[in-house]
């Protein structure tokens, strides 16, 4: 009876043992697992250059009320993606202020 | 009258059973010394939303060699505020403007004889990363690292579009941040400058459902605006004509109520003007400046003015 307790014993601790060992993993694992630290650490390849814009060269939002006519038809005829409906007008940022 | 034999093999069962139980203990101990450990990043939104916004660039990441200089550069030029989280071999702090998190600083430190070029990596709100991987990979993305858990932040995973710009997705468990215009010192804006923003445009669509309209230039290169939920979330701009000497890459961009002020005072804190303020489609001036250890940059006005026109 007493050897059977041990036993028991021993296969409860062995469990435990397991599910520990398995935390100690999953503390540092990915998908599912929870960070141990960060993974984020891409840089950018050295020696490219940045900025050199010329003159006219846009990259910001335009206002709302921005004419679509002005930009659509100056592409290519095909472009490899699916241009907005001509009925939808040029989106721009959000108006509302967060007010904080 | 007990066994004789029954008690010596009673010996070595306790003895296993002690080693057992310091082994289960030691176990225990590296379980909570993993969860000590735990690199806990704050929300996105305080308290939690619903809301999502899939397609919105929802986050920025600085990855620098300097952190420290960084905090120093950052907190002069816009105001932040820094939090800092240690976890194991990780130096990260979260940026702050009036105690709303904006960013994040993350310090990498390079090798002997390493040249890489820090950088602002941008997070796009997806809703199911695992959905977003197997997207951008089905499109002709690639995968520079596996997902990734954060409890309270969410999960992410960081890619490189077909032309090579890297940028990450990040589905955030507190939910997305609200549309609303930033205030001066958050960010405003991203674009993506790209050998091919056809292509490239393609991509995006397809990955995260974008609506694309055509933008005019007067340089005659390709321009293309990126919108969901009726809002523009970012650009698509060809690189300037000698892009042998270019990288693709997101660029993001802080509102500030004066690009030429602000970039004399980014330069005046160790930085460098990268391109010098011009006036934007919008009618304000836009700039793109570097911090110290090089990370470019953007810097771009949004009046009131501007904001109010046909306000929806």
């Amino acid at each position: 009876m007493k050897s059977l307790l041990q036993r028991c014993s021993m296969r409860g601790l062995l469990v435990v043992v397991f599910a520990a060992a398995a935390g100690c993993v999953a503390g540092g694992g990915y998908d599912g697992g929870v960070e141990v630290g960060y993974g984020v650490d891409y840089y950018e390849p050295f020696g490219y250059e940045y900025g050199g814009w010329g003159p006219g060269y846009g990259v910001g939002p335009p206002r709302r009320g921005f004419d679509r006519g002005r930009g659509d038809g100056h592409g290519a005829p095909h472009p490899a993606y699916r241009p907005a409906a001509p009925s939808r007008s040029m989106p721009s940022l959000p108006t509302r202020s967060r007010g904080r | 009258m007990t066994s004789p034999h029954r008690d010596h093999s009673a010996w070595p069962a306790r003895r296993s059973l002690g080693v057992l139980c310091g082994v289960a203990m030691l176990a225990a101990a590296g379980a909570a010394a993993a969860a000590a450990l735990t690199f806990v990043l704050p929300p996105l939104v305080q308290p939690a939303s619903t809301e999502h916004h899939p397609g919105k660039v929802i986050w920025a990441d600085l990855v620098t060699s300097d952190i420290a200089g960084a905090k120093q550069f950052y907190g002069k030029l816009f105001g932040w505020t820094f939090n800092d989280v240690h976890a194991g071999n990780s130096d990260y702090s979260v940026a702050l403007l009036d105690g709303s998190p904006v960013g994040g600083l993350f310090q990498r430190t390079m090798r002997p004889g390493e040249q890489r070029q820090p950088a602002w990596l941008t997070f796009i709100s997806v809703r199911d990363v695992a959905a977003a991987r197997r997207n951008i990979l089905a499109h002709g993305g690639k995968a520079l690292a596996p997902t990734r858990s954060y409890p309270d932040r969410g999960r992410q995973a960081v890619f490189a579009d077909p032309q090579g710009a890297v940028f990450a997705v990040l589905q955030s468990s507190s939910g997305d941040p609200q549309d609303v215009l930033a205030a001066p010192g958050e960010w405003i804006w991203s674009s993506v400058l790209t050998r091919d923003p056809d292509t490239d445009a393609a991509f995006y669509q397809n990955v995260f459902g974008y609506e694309v309209f055509e933008l005019p230039s007067n340089d005659g290169s390709k321009h293309v605006l990126l919108a969901t939920d009726d809002y523009a979330r970012a650009s698509l701009n060809a690189l300037p004509a000698d892009a042998a000497k270019r990288h693709p890459h997101w660029l993001n961009f802080v509102r500030v109520d004066s690009a030429t002020d602000t970039a004399a005072r980014a330069e005046a804190l160790g930085g460098h003007v990268l391109v010098k303020p011009f006036t934007d489609r919008h009618g304000g001036l836009i700039a793109v400046v570097a911090d110290p250890a090089g990370a470019p940059f953007g810097l771009m006005e949004w009046t009131d003015t501007d904001s109010k026109q046909g306000a929806k």
